[in-house]
């Protein structure tokens, strides 16, 4: 349905005593077909890649190589616009916050419509934002939370083929993190919605039908969490791994 | 009579479809176009015959007052000194505003000249809009005075928008503040082409516990320049905050400066001020809910100067 193929994403070095020309490789030929109404988690190290891969989905980052294919599609050089109308969304990691510009707005522009009742049952189907929300400017003064908790808000009213959720749980308590995985869950279910949640939160990799280790830029597994559990305790306290000799090596840095 | 240009203008400046109700003073091309008092407010020209002197009751309440200025005639810069009384716990708000129609490549302008004596436990809402619109070549101008006296306890909150179409803009906004009074001061100014706007705001909290809050929205697009300047002088125990932002597009040029002067050991003063294009992340999360480039540049402006 979603297939990344041989996808590669570089940028330029930032170190000043590199050559000018030289590039660092932040996403390293990776392939993966996400199927239909399927739950997806991305995980991995900080810096692996996994919030590039996003939005490299989403179209905010152009390819370096590769393609996107999307239904059959080839949207590899889609502006985010039309990917969105196409039916993929994203939920940023770090939402935008505006002057003067309401939630209400937002979420109109989501639905394509301003009509009230419309946006009250979207916010009654997406239950973890309260109403008084709804015109509140979406500026610096929202907590984490209540921004996060709009962001979501936002992607569900466009009724998306792939939602994307870019660690969702950034800034929420935990007693609304199993609302929230019950709300994607529900979301997935009931409108066949493929959902990728890019997170490090043990609650949304359980709710996982199939986990993405992304390390380095490139795939470093792919299937179910127990299958992935070693791996994440060893990367969750080791970050030695090129210099790694074995864990009983005199030399161990752990 | 009002006629059909007339009533465009009545309608972008005081959001009006015809004569308002209650009181109003329609000046149109420098004379008196229409002119109605209520119990509560009474309106009449000045001593000098150049402006009008607007008397609101004590204890007025939920009452308006509509001033609108019209600007139709070729050549012609009118000015105009008006005089607000608002009587002690009174609640009003009144609508003032200039548009000019330019049809011809002869300049117009318009100076308003605007002191408000605010009485003691007063609250006024004061809202200027200023546009111009026509064909014609000809500069349009517009020059706003603002003076404001409070005394105590009173609240006054003056929005100024001018939203296109004028060529040269000089504000003036001079206000004192009384002990416990508010004065909230939000201007919005887009310009365009090669459209200039200035404006400049001396404030002095001179009250114990007076307060201010002076919020600055402009947009700059073509090749045209605002200055924003806020004096702020604090000589008592009080809080004022200033806030300023330019959205720059295209070649716009902005300068922005905001003073702070504190001359009492206990006043809070604030400010924060910001100047730049649109906001990458603002444009991709409305991009990424199906808005094209232009369509959401659009939608973050509109709610910028909201």
């Amino acid at each position: 349905m979603l297939q990344l193929q041989n996808i590669i994403f570089k940028v330029p070095a930032s170190d000043s005593g590199k050559e000018p020309q030289s590039e660092q490789t932040i996403i390293n030929d990776v392939s993966f077909t996400f199927e239909q109404g399927g739950f997806y988690a991305i995980t991995g190290p900080n810096g692996s890649g996994k919030t590039t891969i996003a939005k490299l989905i989403m179209g905010i980052n152009a390819l370096t190589q590769g393609k996107i294919i999307f239904n059959g599609k080839d949207i590899t050089s889609l502006p985010i616009n039309e990917r969105s109308n196409a039916g993929i969304v994203y939920g940023f990691q770090h939402p935008a916050r505006f002057k003067g510009t309401t939630f209400r707005d937002l979420l109109s522009i989501s639905l394509g419509s301003d009509d009230e009742e419309k946006l009250v049952n979207i916010i009654s189907r997406v239950g973890v934002c309260s109403m008084d929300f709804l015109d509140k400017p979406v500026d610096s003064k929202l907590s984490g939370g209540e921004i996060k908790k709009i962001e979501l808000a936002t992607v569900i009213a466009r009724n998306p083929k792939v939602a994307i959720y870019d660690e969702p749980d950034t800034g929420i308590d935990l007693w609304t993190i199993g609302p929230m995985v019950d709300l994607l869950k529900r979301e997935q279910k009931e409108n066949n919605t493929t959902t990728i949640v890019v997170s490090h939160n043990k609650t949304f990799l359980e709710a996982a039908d199939t986990l993405l280790l992304i390390k380095k830029g490139k795939i470093a597994y792919t299937g179910d969490l127990a299958g992935a559990m070693p791996m994440l305790e060893d990367l969750s306290v080791c970050t030695f791994d090129e210099l790694c000799q074995g864990e009983n090596d005199a030399q161990c840095y752990r | 009579m009002l006629n059909a240009i007339d009533k465009k203008v009545l309608k972008e400046v005081a959001d009006l479809e015809g004569i308002p109700k209650g009181a109003y003073n329609i000046r149109k091309n420098g004379k008196l176009e229409g002119r109605e008092v209520s119990a509560n407010i009474n309106i009449e020209t000045n001593e000098k015959g150049d402006g009008i002197v607007i008397d609101i009751k004590p204890g007025t309440v939920n009452e308006s007052v509509h001033i609108p200025v019209i600007l139709s005639q070729a050549g012609l810069h009118d000015v105009v000194y008006n005089t607000f009384i608002i009587g002690e716990g009174s609640d009003v708000t009144i609508v003032a505003g200039c548009g000019i129609h330019c049809g011809s490549n002869e300049s117009e302008g318009h100076s308003g000249i605007h002191e408000f004596h605010i009485k003691a436990g007063a609250k006024v809402t004061y809202v200027e809009k200023h546009i111009a619109i026509g064909e014609g070549s000809g500069k349009r101008i517009l020059n706003p005075f603002t003076k404001v006296f409070m005394e105590e306890n009173a609240q006054a909150q003056m929005e100024l928008t001018q939203l296109g179409g004028v060529d040269e803009a000089k504000r003036v906004n001079e206000a004192t503040i009384g002990a416990g009074s508010v004065l909230l001061i939000t201007e919005r100014v887009m310009t365009e082409k090669e459209q200039s706007a200035e404006s400049r705001n001396e404030i002095t909290l001179a009250g114990t516990d007076s307060k201010t809050n002076i919020v600055s929205r402009s947009v700059i697009k073509g090749s045209s320049s605002q200055d924003f300047y806020v004096n702020l002088t604090a000589e008592a125990r009080c809080y004022g905050h200033i806030e300023c932002d330019a959205i720059i597009m295209d070649n716009g040029i902005n300068q922005t400066i905001p003073a702070l002067r504190a001359l009492h050991p206990d006043a809070e003063l604030t400010h924060e001020a910001s100047i730049g294009k649109i906001a990458n992340d603002q444009l991709m999360k409305l991009m990424s809910l199906g808005l094209d480039y232009d369509q959401a540049v659009n939608r973050i402006i509109q709610g910028f100067l909201r």
